[in-house]
């Protein structure tokens, strides 16, 4: 099977992403590095003591993950997985019973030695409509992925 | 317990950029992997190393401090991790910083699989005084 061949244009939109938070899924996030202790994460009264927060809140790592996976399903992940970065800051809490919804939009792309590093802008929002988290991702793609007009 | 007691209370203008931990190894275990994707409802993550919080892990195993807060985080994909294969990871300060009166510092990591295959960089920024998170979005 040939190469897709994709164009990148400044301004393109990503595929959003949209997950929905819970605490289970919090707790097998957290547990799945063997970590089974409460958190902040994980325990109410934790994240009173640490936090002062009413509840516990996600870690921004889900988010990060998150991040990664709108941005490998867009660029592939024989591309993605072995080339790509996200770097997130986070802006507010997400908190089980959240839905947050990932966005992206291709930034710029760059000349590099083994292709081209299209960037894209990330922003994430929660069910309020509020900005939990913005930042940026890249992946370098192969100049087989790219019209001979681009290389 | 003897590990608690060698922990060395952070003097945040004392820690040195640049200090580099112990390595620290960890087998992945399918099962690990597995579980990480339930959570992250992703059947297809490739990067369940993201969950091990490998950058702050020996921060953590060596300074005592009143807890973090995530205020930034980056992830470099090199490779991903196989089921089965000894991780290990070289983590240290990468940087300190005053922001708005507030304390962070950068932690980065870099792991590699007992092949010697790369797998990952992560950079964290934690803001040390977490009890921010309470008083600005408590409720």
């Amino acid at each position: 099977m040939g190469r897709v061949i994709r164009n990148y244009e400044d301004g393109d939109d990503i595929t959003p992403l949209v997950k929905k938070m819970t605490q289970e899924a919090i707790n097998l996030f957290e547990g799945s590095s063997g970590h089974t202790g409460p958190s902040q994460f994980t325990d109410e009264a934790a994240a009173k003591e640490v936090l002062g927060t009413e509840g516990t809140l996600a870690s921004g790592r889900m988010s990060l993950t998150f991040a990664i996976e709108m941005l490998r399903r867009h660029f592939g992940p024989e591309v993605f997985n072995h080339t790509g970065t996200v770097d997130l800051r986070f802006l507010r809490p997400v908190r089980p019973g959240d839905t947050v919804t990932f966005t992206g939009k291709v930034s710029g792309t760059t000349k590099e030695a083994n292709g081209s590093r299209v960037s894209v802008d990330i922003e994430v929002t929660n069910q309020k409509g509020n900005t939990t988290g913005v930042g940026q991702g890249s992946a370098i793609v192969p100049n087989a992925f790219l019209p001979p007009e681009d290389l | 317990m003897a590990e608690a007691e060698n922990k060395i209370e952070l003097d945040w203008d004392a820690l040195e950029v640049g200090e580099t931990f112990e390595k620290f190894e960890y087998l992945l275990t399918q099962e690990m992997i597995d579980t990480y994707r339930k959570g992250v409802m992703d059947s297809e993550a490739s990067f369940p190393t993201i969950a091990h919080k490998v950058d702050v892990r020996q921060y953590n195993d060596r300074y005592t401090d009143a807890g973090s807060v995530n205020a930034r985080c980056a992830f470099h994909c090199y490779n991903p991790p196989t089921a089965g294969k000894k991780l290990i990871v070289t983590a240290w300060i990468a940087d300190k910083y005053l922001r708005r009166g507030k304390n962070y510092i950068v932690t980065e990591a870099v792991s590699v699989d007992e092949d010697g295959k790369l797998i990952d960089r992560v950079i964290t920024h934690e803001l040390k005084q977490p009890s921010e998170v309470g008083k600005k979005w408590g409720g």
